[in-house]
């Protein structure tokens, strides 16, 4: 079912990060750069040898902010494109990035993503859109639909639920980047404010600032360019799946993983590896809901199971599948258009063995999974 | 009907929601339906969503369904003109469509996974001297779910 055939082997060669968190009076220009610059250094690639870069943000910033952010780099003339895919923003650009070299258009590419999100409850419509008299556009009411429904047939209890950000949290605490640290009990997250029933505050990922980037290269290129092969990780699996019906129709915020399980049977297809295969993973949780309902829809647990073996300690950084090692969206941060390729860098520096206290033991095989508002979804499989 | 009119009730949204004469409250949800493979959307559409077919046609869908799930929004998105908190209500239909609306008319405790509702049409104005338009919701198809008296 798989319409897109890979060609040269692609490889990650640098990662960045700028914190995520909140940055007034640094533009999404100079926060963009900055992990651009990281991920430069990170591999000691020249920046005339980058052929093309995409650029995923969100929220208007003024135009071509991609070019903006890296004029200052110099004025190579490369391709610059600035890619909007709702939350998928950076995903997506790492997907085009790793589209772009395996089809042998170009040798070497830059993916990178910044976002600034204003505070408040995020919608997916215009200001003006008829759906703010409806009531339905509430991106965590959302997923408290998807909440209250998964504890009804499942039998999870809310204490299950909360267990995922108190995860995040300890996750969280040991990484510098986060922009969330301090660490939670289950009391602590079920008492913080409601904001969707059943869904509490600390049950929904902040809003943030930050960015992230990413190098990539087809191997076969690397000693042209004079790049290390010994912290190259490769890109096994990237797909990309939008809009995938499943009979209850086109109402955007009526969203469900429903639309993750396609995407994820396209990765495991291409790379020719299965969910047991698999030794860690980062997912989209937006809210609490979403990381077993993702981790369900990629079959790396049965339906219906992965609040239990949430609560069991499977999904800590010492269970037998780490879930969301850097403390994901809802404790690491959700800058939109910085999360997908931040966890490509999360997953790269885990599988480099380079993680410090947070570190995977033997971890040889990395998924990275990102859903944007309504539609799109990313899976991708790195391996060591 | 000039448009200058402020009492001539407006829908929400035509693509979605036909008023039925001068009716603020009397209404239907719009649909197609696909020809080919039979299945419903809610909304308007050019190819089935399902089938890529073209032979669609308008229908109105069913006026209750049941509640699929639900969520008390006590954190409003900015623009809601309504009462805080406000139930939504994700709703299925026996088509096929899940719709989002506010449910009406019920008492936080009375809401229950499965339970019937009907669709209700409500003006909405935004503001004191905003735009007014009706608005499809959901209401207990049942009256012994009413958490007010009121109707
Ligand atoms: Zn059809």
């Amino acid at each position: 079912m798989f319409q897109f055939k890979p060609g040269r082997e692609v490889v990650v060669v640098g990662v960045g990060l700028h914190p995520f968190g909140r940055f007034r009076g640094k533009d999404l220009a100079s926060l963009a750069r900055e992990a651009v610059v990281e991920a430069l250094k990170d591999c000691a690639v020249k920046w005339r040898d980058i052929q093309v870069a995409y650029f995923g943000h969100v929220y208007y910033h003024g135009m071509s902010v991609g070019e903006t952010a890296l004029a200052s780099l110099g004025l190579t003339g490369i391709p610059i494109i600035n890619v909007e895919n709702a939350c998928s923003s950076g995903s997506t650009a790492f997907w085009q990035a790793y589209w772009g070299i395996t089809t042998g258009m170009f040798d070497v590419a830059l993916a990178f993503g910044a976002e600034k999100v204003p505070g408040g409850p995020v919608t997916v419509t215009a200001a003006d859109s008829p759906d703010r008299y409806i009531g339905g556009d509430h991106m965590m009411a959302g997923y408290a639909l998807r909440m209250r429904r998964y504890m009804e047939e499942t039998g999870a209890p809310a204490s299950a639920l909360a267990q995922v950000t108190v995860k995040a949290r300890q996750n969280a605490a040991l990484n510098p980047y986060a922009h969330r640290k301090d660490t939670f009990t289950v009391e602590d997250v079920l008492n913080s404010r409601p904001i969707a029933d059943p869904l509490t505050l600390y049950q929904c990922c902040p809003t943030s600032e930050g960015s992230a980037a990413a190098v990539l290269c087809a191997r076969e290129a690397l000693g042209r360019y004079g790049l290390d092969e010994s912290r190259a990780i490769r890109v096994v699996a990237a797909a990309l799946t939008s809009g995938n019906y499943n009979g209850r129709g086109s109402d955007h915020s009526a969203f469900s993983p429903y639309r993750t399980e396609p995407a994820a049977v396209q990765a495991y297809e291409m790379s020719g590896l299965g969910p047991e295969d698999v030794d860690l993973v980062q997912v989209h949780d937006a809210a609490t809901i979403g990381e077993l309902q993702q981790v369900e829809a990629l079959q790396l647990f049965p339906k219906g199971e992965a609040w239990r073996a949430t609560v069991e300690g499977r999904t800590a950084l010492t269970g037998d599948l780490p879930v969301n090692t850097d403390g994901g969206l809802l404790a690491m941060g959700h800058p939109f258009g910085a999360t997908g390729i931040r966890m490509v860098h999360e997953t790269i520096t885990q599988l480099r063995g380079e993680a410090g206290p947070r570190q995977v033991s033997n971890a040889r095989v990395g998924m990275a999974q990102c859903s944007g508002a309504g539609d799109v979804t990313t899976v991708q499989i790195f391996a060591r | 009907m000039p448009e200058s009119s402020r009492n001539t009730p407006k829908s929400v949204d035509p693509g979605r929601l036909r008023l039925d004469g001068d009716q603020a409250s009397t209404g239907a949800l719009l649909g197609m339906r696909c020809l080919d493979c039979g299945i419903s959307v809610f909304g308007q559409a050019v190819f089935c969503q399902a089938c890529s077919s073209a032979r669609l046609e308008p229908v109105d869908l069913s006026r209750t369904g049941t509640l699929y799930s639900y969520t008390i929004v006590r954190v409003p998105p900015e623009g809601w003109p309504g009462p805080v908190p406000y139930v939504l209500g994700e709703v299925e239909l026996p088509e096929g469509p899940h719709i989002l609306a506010e449910v009406i008319d019920v008492a936080h405790d009375a809401l229950r996974i499965g339970m019937e509702v009907r669709l209700a049409l409500e003006e909405v104005q935004s503001g004191d001297s905003g735009p007014v338009f009706s608005v499809y919701k959901w209401a207990p198809a049942t009256e012994s779910t009413l958490g007010t008296g009121e109707v």
